[in-house]
């Protein structure tokens, strides 16, 4: 816990961390300083002067708050009628030649422009002089369209580009009124995090050619999810909406603070793994090439694995630790060869040192936890004597190809239960739709092996059964999750000291040392 | 602070009242002689000849919608949804696309208006930016047999033409 230190704003005295700059500090405890260039993961540059505050008895009596430390004793003055008329003024300024074509931006709704507007400044245009027209509509590339008009010259995407991603390719050309951000010529923005400056501009210059006009911001609901894409387990916003007539349907991904794992961005690449939720999905049971309800379906496996041999189960390493558990039961029930074979998820070489991780899937540290063997080897074994083959989610075609599951298949029987009606399902003798990450809830376990739990975001309008539930239909002994953590509790030596219901937002760090685990 | 308070003599109650049969013949009387006196000379009437004789229409009244385009024919709306948000019916379904006039970025690719569904308040009109949709084309009856040609899309809207002049419209404070 940081040192707390007592100041006062407006007279009033509050307590707030050391070694914060004002913004922060005061922000913490409920009390908003205005600010447009400032942002906690891009540091104070002091150019909006939108945060200017008044330091009573101070040397000078005027400091932009971002660049600010909180002192000890300190008097910030925030509602004195010289800071009014500052935000006032500096917000006739912005405005000066903002279009305000709020009815065709995208940014409308949650724009820091019109929040302030309405906050601080609420007065008419004083322009008598024709406003400087700039272009619009420009292609900066990786999906980032840019509108020069709207832009405040805040350089939140400048210095994105420059701190974080490292690449430079924005910056901000000539001066006053013909200042304006723009890329190099022939030279767009070419790195894997570049939709993260559509989050960051604070008004409406920076948007996404992906959800451009696709909905208002106010019509979405946000709901917190963890992205899938790949280990690294970013938090993120779900962002979907039910229009009229039509089902629950996501819009966008928009990234989640955490600190602890992936602070306060997220990857392009897995900003647009919405669209796998929206497409292709497998909605429909199908029995030998055929639609069928799910009972039937569900009936045809019971029946096919009470007559295997030796069937074999490969469980997908996006599955949830109470699903991966729930299979392992019903495995060991069964008698059957549980496998996690899955090297196709990874893709070698493509992660790199900030967020983006070589494995693009969500959990496999979970078969660690639960000590599933995802070896080659192993399954090549398991395939070699098994007549039955359970996909649990787990697209075998990824790992080993098409063709070499037409020839599994030639061998053994072949049943998928997944949420995605790819090359495997379509090969399956019978294939069993069940929710998606979106739709259901669970734990999972991140690369950095952080437990983090997501809940239900999406809720079609015929929500799909969950993985957990189609496994207990099957005659698995586990039926909710809180059976599954009763279980993982008792029988994983990591989490027995891991309240499911309790893990904490930023999600809980596992270590095999006990006293982290207390302190958790 | 007491009320005022009038009673009233309630009727009915005399004999002459109870044996009901003559206040019938009475009033059967009534009714006969304006049947009579109608039936022979019609144009005193008070009632309007619907549908030979269209009511008067004021400026102010609500009618079907339609959408406004600007002089050189482009379509006014931007495709903000305000008239959807605004709407309390849920009655205006929107999805927006690329402009490609000019004009301005975005416009209506589908503009739907479910008239079944509509309440005709108004609110759409207030919550317009662009002036772009109106309830000025004095139509108030809207017919069909089915349930689908109730909802107006993006063609029919612009089409209808508006029954009042520019300054009828904008004197009559809409």
């Amino acid at each position: 816990m940081a040192e707390k230190i007592k100041l006062f704003v407006n007279g009033q005295e509050v307590e707030v961390e050391s070694g914060k700059n004002l913004v922060d500090a005061i922000g913490a405890v409920g009390i908003e300083i205005p600010h447009l260039c400032y942002h906690p993961a891009l540091g104070a540059d002091g150019n909006c002067r939108m945060c200017l505050v008044g330091i009573e008895d101070g040397r000078p009596p005027l400091v932009p708050a971002c660049k600010t430390r909180a002192v000890e004793g300190m008097k910030v003055q925030l509602d004195t009628e010289k800071i009014k008329k500052i935000q006032h003024d500096v917000m006739e300024f912005e405005l000066v030649n903002h279009p305000v074509d709020c009815p065709v931006c995208d940014q409308a709704g949650e724009c820091k422009l019109q929040d302030y507007y309405m906050q601080y400044d609420g007065q008419k245009s004083r322009m008598t002089v024709p406003q400087v027209r700039k272009a619009k509509h420009l292609d900066f590339g990786c999906g980032v369209v840019h509108d020069q008009e709207r832009c405040i010259l805040c350089a939140r995407c400048v210095r994105f580009t420059r701190m974080i991603t490292k690449t430079g390719e924005l910056g901000i050309v000539n001066r006053t009124d013909y200042a304006r951000v723009t890329i190099f010529p022939g030279r767009p923005l070419a790195n894997r995090y570049a939709l993260n400056v559509v989050d960051i501009c604070p008004v409406g210059a920076m948007t996404s050619s992906d959800f451009r006009f696709k909905q208002r911001a106010w019509f979405l609901t946000s709901s917190k999810g963890i992205c899938h894409g790949c280990s690294k387990g970013c938090n993120i916003f779900i962002d979907h909406n039910r229009e009229k007539y039509k089902d629950d349907v996501i819009y966008r991904f928009r990234p989640r603070l955490n600190e602890q794992v992936n602070g306060y961005f997220i990857c392009d690449e897995g900003r647009l793994t919405y669209k796998l939720e929206n497409e292709q999905r497998l909605t429909q049971a199908m029995l030998n090439g055929k639609a069928t309800d799910f009972g039937t379906a569900v009936e045809g496996i019971r029946r096919a694995l009470s007559q295997a041999r030796k069937p074999l189960f490969v469980v997908s390493p996006n599955c949830s630790l109470e699903e991966m558990r729930a299979i392992q039961q019903l495995a060991a029930s069964q008698n059957a060869t549980l496998c996690g074979y899955s090297d196709g998820y990874i893709k070698q070489g493509d992660g790199d040192d900030y967020l983006i991780q070589d494995d693009k899937s969500a959990n496999r540290a979970g078969f660690d936890l639960l000590g599933i063997d995802s070896s080659q080897s192993g399954f090549e074994a398991a395939a070699a004597e098994a007549d039955l083959l359970v996909s649990f989610q787990n697209d075998l075609t990824r790992t080993l190809g098409t063709e070499a599951c037409g020839q599994l298949k030639e061998r053994m029987n072949l049943i998928s239960i997944g949420s995605y009606d790819d090359a495997l399902s379509q090969l399956a003798s019978i294939s069993l739709p069940v929710a998606s990450y979106s739709e259901k809830s669970g734990t999972i376990v991140n690369a950095d092996r952080i437990l983090q739990r997501f809940a239900v975001a999406v809720v079609k309008n015929a929500p799909p059964v969950s993985l957990i539930q189609a496994v207990a239909q099957l005659g698995g002994e586990i039926t909710s999750l809180e059976s599954a953590w009763e279980d993982l509790t008792a029988s994983v030596a990591v989490l027995n000291k891991v309240d499911f219901a309790q893990i904490p937002e930023q999600g809980l760090a596992l270590t095999d040392s006990e006293v982290s685990n207390v302190a958790a | 602070m007491s009320a005022k308070i009038k009673i009233l003599e309630r009727k009915g109650s005399s004999l002459y009242e109870r044996l009901y049969l003559f206040e019938v013949f009475k009033g059967m009387a009534v009714t006969f002689r304006h049947f009579i006196t109608n039936f022979l000379d019609n144009s005193k009437l008070l009632v309007r000849h619907y549908p030979e004789v269209k009511p008067e229409i004021p400026v102010r009244w609500r009618g079907r919608h339609r959408l406004t385009t600007h002089e050189d024919g482009t379509m006014k709306c931007v495709a903000c949804y305000m008239c959807q948000t605004n709407c309390p019916a849920k009655c205006i379904m929107i999805e927006a696309g690329e402009r490609t006039d000019g004009r301005s970025e975005k416009m209506p690719v589908r503009f739907d208006i479910d008239l079944l569904e509509c309440i005709y308040c108004g609110y759409c009109v207030e919550a317009c930016p662009m002036e772009a949709i109106r309830m000025d084309t004095g139509i108030y009856s809207v017919i069909g047999e089915e349930r689908q040609p109730f909802v107006k899309g993006l063609d029919e809207l612009l089409a209808t033409k508006g029954a009042f002049t520019e300054e009828e419209y904008k004197k009559g404070g809409a």
